[in-house]
């Protein structure tokens, strides 16, 4: 879910005041127990990401997962206690979670995360290292292909030995050159000379 | 191994790459086990294997980053999920036992499962520690999550997270057989 090459009014705002509003939004919302209300601002959502031009194809696995656990939820909790208020809660959720559709699609990955790091920076001050952070941010993303790629060689291997669905069979060999992979890259950097725990301390 | 001390680069590799683990099975076609089958979404197997091979805080951080980057929007969850509606929508609860699961798990492995020094012995300890942290602990905090969020009672939330059990009881026992395997070839793993 990126905000694929969305240049909307959306996507012109800063990522900390979307993440700070949504925040606010989401306690708010909260504290409205009434289903007419929840319903206005559940259209209001949508009207917001649909006038931030968001490629709605992207929305649509995850709205069917959101909407298969939401009916299970109205259903029970319809039973549980009164269907009015199985109808504010769901439509609570479901609001909810447009926001946070509207500020996903509408913030670029790199932003989020430099948000995040931002919130998370006074984490320095009690020994997080926002090189090694940084590092391993970005060698998670890059190792992400590398080994769904690792994960499907050794499945076809053990299919050819017919123990494709031994569970055994394939996670310890992926496990393995998992590890193999990370002493690889780690003595790569470090014959690079990468250390920053030296600047750290 | 072949440095003496292992160094901070090293570790945030590890951390690293079990990340990028977790994120790896999320991606990939299920595994079908059993007579009846049953799909499993490998993703919590991973969370497990991170706290059972890496130790506690290491495999902590590797669930944390692969948290980190399905909010910040990285389709990396099971169905290609991500973004901030995850953490707020009804199963937010397990997204976030995921860190504290992989924690207790390493927790547990480092000071107990390890120091056992027969083979079955620590299969047995490392079936339990799996459980209390990859089972236990994820659900302590998705259960009340989906709760709080929905507005469901204690008992039907629970209901809910039953469905998943039998799959998480094959993903812990495979976890343990796994970890147990790989920390007998990598003894230094966890020192």
């Amino acid at each position: 879910m990126i905000a694929a090459l969305n240049t909307s009014y959306l996507a012109k705002l800063p990522a900390g005041l979307k993440f700070g509003a949504l925040l606010v939004v989401s306690i708010g919302l909260y504290l409205i127990g009434s289903w007419q209300i929840l319903l206005v601002l559940l259209l209001a959502s949508v009207l917001i990401l649909l006038s931030a031009r968001v490629n709605i194809r992207q929305l649509r696995m995850p709205l069917v997962t959101l909407l298969l656990i939401l009916g299970i939820v109205f259903v029970s909790l319809g039973i549980q206690t009164t269907w009015d208020s199985a109808l504010v809660s769901v439509l609570r959720l479901l609001t909810m979670c447009m926001f946070a559709y509207a500020v996903s699609l509408t913030t670029t990955f790199d932003a989020m995360l430099e948000l995040f790091q931002q919130v998370a920076s006074p984490l320095r001050h009690v020994g997080a290292n926002p090189a090694q952070i940084s590092l391993g941010l970005s060698l998670a993303i890059r190792f992400i292909p590398e080994l769904k790629r690792v994960y499907l060689e050794v499945r076809e291997a053990q299919h050819a030995r017919g123990l494709a669905n031994n569970p055994l069979a394939v996670a310890v060999p992926l496990v393995i050159r998992s590890l193999r992979i990370a002493e690889d890259t780690a003595e790569a950097l470090e014959a690079r000379g990468y250390d920053s725990a030296e600047h750290s301390k | 191994m072949a440095t003496a001390t292992t160094s901070q680069t090293r570790n945030t590799v590890y951390v690293a790459i079990f990340a990028a683990m977790i994120a790896a099975m999320g991606l990939v076609p299920p595994i079908v086990i059993g007579i009846v089958p049953v799909p499993i979404t490998l993703q919590t197997l991973g969370v497990m294997l991170a706290g059972a091979l890496l130790g506690p805080v290491r495999g902590m951080l590797s669930s944390l980053i692969v948290v980190v980057l399905a909010l910040a929007g990285l389709p990396l969850l099971a169905g290609g999920r991500g973004g901030l509606a995850v953490l707020l929508g009804p199963t937010g609860g397990y997204l976030l036992g995921w860190i504290f699961g992989s924690l207790v798990i390493g927790a547990l492995f480092k000071f107990w499962v390890l120091r056992q020094k027969s083979q079955p012995g620590r299969i047995i300890t490392g079936m339990v520690s799996v459980i209390i942290g990859g089972i236990g602990v994820i659900y302590l905090f998705g259960i009340p999550w989906t709760a709080a969020v929905t507005g469901l009672d204690l008992a039907t939330s629970a209901i809910g997270a039953i469905a998943f059990l039998p799959g998480d009881l094959i993903k812990a026992a495979v976890a343990t057989l796994v970890a147990v395997t790989v920390h007998r070839s990598y003894r230094a793993l966890m020192s």
